[in-house]
């Protein structure tokens, strides 16, 4: 049997960051439901309600996004390396880390991915996160702050093409990301105990075998 | 009940005489013999000038200047005499008898909103023109104030619904478009209502209708209203959608059941199902051209900048999204099937 490491993953700020995020992408999907279905869905007391928590929700999210884009680029500096794949990734990684998904992980073979602060992610989960942390919270962030100011940002909307059109990139946006949430947890319970992965995001250490990790006891 | 007959009699009294006072009237003096003089401003002056053309758009052109303006004759205005004036009740008892009841009576008179001369039905005016009434005294920036206290984007309700849509019982709403035009040829000034005047110079001597009922059958189809939106001739005008009351009250009690967002907000596609285009005419009054059933539910172009949130969703986009969300339960779903069924061989592992 190997013997077991401790590593510090997830600092602090990605946690808050990360629990924040999960609070306020929740309440926004389950507010969004009442607020396009009203008469089918009445979760909460009323309509205005559900607005009002989904806005406050959104501006959450929107804060809570901010304070990764700073701990990331600016204090821990590490953005490029934690989100954008390398090219080994690219060429080799994609490959290995789908063929464990899909066939290797079945057979119970390891993970041929082990996480470092330095490089938190396998390649799939570089590829995902890149577009969901540049691409998708930005952009459902920003269309969700253009339409709750109308009127003071019309030629902002105009140049979008429309309201119709900010909507339907809106709710889109935000059910790609509502999917990828499924995905996500489910992802989360893969490791080697349904909690194994969750646990490290709320009090920051993982639990590793030594012999993956012969130059991470720093 | 006798007070009850007393008042019918009265008012068939009332009526009895006036209709036979206006034949003998109209014979001493008709309407165009008034318009004569009072459609030029150079022989009456600015205060008793009456706007011909707009004045034969009202109903009030039907029953001629006489039927309210009994007393004058012939000889005015030489006999130096006041032309006597019908009070509105005189027909207008219904709506009256409404009014004098309601909290409102007591701050104006129905001549205040209503110039009798320019009142059109709610139909022949535009939502921008309703609250054009409201706005004389109930000033706007600390009416939105008001409403922002505890309704999220007022400035945006409050111009786009006429206000009598929460503080009246007005009923049987329809989606009424307006085209309004980017004021003051700056990049970024504000929309406003466009004026006859505006849209007769952009249709080029085509009726005004045509930009947007392009092949003039008098109906707007979908696809004439995305040929409109689309088009970069266009990008100075916009359609505006307001929701108006083609039935108006006048008894100015706030709903309760408005305070609830869902009265609008969750009133389900029946309710938005009916849209016209409404456009200035030369006299000042609007007119309505029926637009496709539904075409406020277009995903993208019928009506790009309409949408009441809950109320006015496309329920194609709906399905997109359904799908997307289905295509997130692919991999927790057959993943997670997998991940049961072999089970066994990751317990082997950890052993």
């Amino acid at each position: 049997m190997s013997s077991k490491i401790k590593i510090y993953l997830q600092p602090t700020p990605v946690r808050i960051w990360h629990w924040l995020n999960a609070l306020g992408i929740i309440t926004l999907c389950v507010t969004a439901v009442q607020i396009r279905f009203p008469e089918h869905v009445h979760l909460f007391a009323n309509y205005k309600a559900a607005i009002l928590l989904h806005n406050a929700a959104g501006l959450v999210v929107t804060f809570s996004f901010t304070l990764w884009f700073i701990y990331y680029a600016l204090v821990r500096r590490n953005m490029v390396d934690v989100y954008i794949p390398s090219v080994d990734d690219i060429q080799n990684g994609l490959l290995r880390q789908a063929k464990f998904y899909m066939l290797t992980y079945f057979l119970g073979w390891a993970n041929p991915h082990h996480p470092t602060p330095d490089n938190k992610f396998n390649p799939m989960q570089k590829s995902a996160y890149l577009a969901i942390m540049f691409l998708l919270v930005p952009l459902v962030s920003l269309t969700g702050l253009l339409l709750t100011n109308l009127s003071p940002m019309r030629d902002l909307v105009l140049l979008v093409g429309g309201l119709k059109i900010l909507i339907a990139i809106h709710f889109l946006l935000a059910c790609s990301l509502c999917a990828f949430l499924f995905t996500h947890v489910y992802l989360a319970t893969l490791g080697k105990t349904p909690m194994a992965y969750i646990k490290p995001m709320w009090t920051g250490w993982e639990e590793e075998d030594e012999d993956h990790h012969p130059h991470s006891a720093s | 009940m006798i007070t009850q007959v007393f008042r019918k009699t009265m008012q068939i009294g009332v009526l009895l005489s006036l209709l036979t006072l206006v034949p003998t009237m109209a014979l001493a003096m008709e309407s165009s013999d008034c318009k004569s003089c009072h459609d030029d401003t150079d022989m009456v002056g600015e205060e008793l000038m009456i706007e011909a053309l707009t004045f034969d758009q009202t109903a009030h052109a039907e029953v001629g200047c006489p039927a309210c303006h009994s007393s004058v004759t012939e000889d005015h205005p030489d006999d130096g005499l006041a032309p006597s004036k019908a009070s509105c009740a005189e027909c207008h008892d219904g709506v009256s008898e409404e009014y004098v009841n309601s909290i409102h009576a007591e701050n104006a008179s129905c001549n205040d909103c209503h110039n009798p001369h320019r009142a059109l039905g709610p139909t022949a005016v535009s939502g921008q023109d309703m609250n054009l009434q409201c706005s004389t005294c109930h000033e706007n920036v600390e009416m939105q104030a008001k409403h922002a206290e505890w309704l999220p984007q007022a400035d945006l309700h409050i111009s786009t619904l006429p206000c009598i849509t929460c503080h009246s019982a007005s009923d049987e709403y329809v989606i009424s478009l307006y085209i309004i035009k980017r004021q003051s040829g700056t990049p970024f000034g504000g929309f406003e209502l466009a004026s006859y005047e505006e849209l007769n110079e952009l249709s080029g001597g085509k009726p005004v209708q045509e930009l947007v009922d392009i092949n003039a059958d008098g109906y707007i189809s979908l696809a004439e209203l995305r040929m409109f939106n689309r088009d970069s001739q266009n990008k100075q005008l916009r359609l505006q959608g307001m929701m108006t009351p083609e039935n108006v009250s006048h008894d100015f009690r706030t709903r309760n059941d408005r305070w609830d967002c869902s009265f609008c907000h969750a009133s389900g596609p029946e309710a938005m199902q009916v849209s016209y285009l409404s456009l200035a005419e030369s006299d000042g009054s609007f007119h309505r051209v029926s637009v496709e059933k539904g075409a406020v539910f277009d995903a993208l172009y019928g009506t790009p900048d309409f949408y009441m949130v809950g109320a006015s969703r496309s329920s194609a986009l709906n399905y997109v999204g359904m799908a997307i969300l289905a295509g997130g339960m692919v991999m927790p779903l057959g993943h997670g099937t997998l991940r049961f069924l072999t089970r066994k061989n990751r317990k082997d592992e950890e052993e």
